[in-house]
């Protein structure tokens, strides 16, 4: 997406605008809207960072960017997950249980690199049981 | 979501075991069967510290415009300058089969 807006910056910033505009139309969609996050939830965290907003649609849109933010982060650690876990079965061949029953399981291996593409470096700490 | 360690230390903070379910919800569906208790810690902070962050940007965005209340563009903002793609949100408010977490009960504070 990056790469076409170079190529042809003037279309880029028609989207942009056009992106505006459907995010204050989307605004008023999100009065009859629940996101998965309880808004009294989101709300104290703003509420801790000095944020104080009547309008319980901007509470609304944040719950929903942070959402869509941690989705992105767990689609990237499940591709990291799957190819790890095809690499291991390519390597384990001989004795295939078949490749029917996977499961993946989230862990640290495939986090870190995720979180490191959107520039939050985490460590695994030594201590932590 | 299988999680068998007991969590003293959680059931202490209601607001933040929401939000370790709502990590739970989105990874279940992005396709985890379960996780590790240190990287669903992990994404726990990531998600605290996210709404800390807009909050505390889209606060300054608004007070360096001289108002007090944030508005849309306070937040779209801090989001974008954050880095984060507000391109998709649209549809992915949209997607199907969405969990919508119960908010906590509220205990009534006792008069005295």
């Amino acid at each position: 997406m990056q790469m076409s807006r170079i190529g042809s910056p003037s279309v880029g910033m028609d989207e942009d605008s056009g992106a505006g505009h459907a995010l204050s139309d989307f605004l008023l969609q999100l009065e009859n809207y629940n996101p998965s996050i309880p808004d009294s939830v989101v709300a104290y965290y703003l509420n801790m960072a000095g944020f104080e907003s009547q309008d319980p649609r901007m509470i609304r849109l944040i719950a929903l960017a942070s959402q869509k933010f941690l989705s992105d982060i767990a689609n990237d650690a499940l591709q990291h997950c799957k190819m790890r876990t095809s690499s291991q079965i390519n390597q384990s061949s001989k004795n295939a249980k078949g490749p029917k029953e996977k499961k993946y399981v989230m862990s640290m291996e495939d986090l870190v690199p995720a979180l490191q593409e959107y520039g939050i470096s985490a460590k695994k700490p030594h201590y932590y049981v | 979501m299988t999680e068998n360690t007991e969590k003293p230390e959680s059931s202490c903070d209601a607001r933040r075991r929401i939000l370790n379910i709502a990590v739970s919800t989105v990874l279940l569906e992005t396709g985890f069967e379960s996780s590790d208790r240190i990287a669903l810690e992990t994404l726990t902070e990531v998600i605290q510290c996210f709404f800390t962050e807009v909050g505390n940007s889209a606060k300054s965005y608004c007070e360096l415009t001289g108002r007090t209340e944030p508005v849309l563009g306070d937040v779209m903002m801090a989001l974008i300058n954050m880095g984060i793609s507000v391109q998709g949100i649209e549809q992915y408010a949209a997607r199907p089969k969405r969990h919508v977490i119960q908010p906590p009960q509220q205990a009534s504070v006792p008069r005295t």
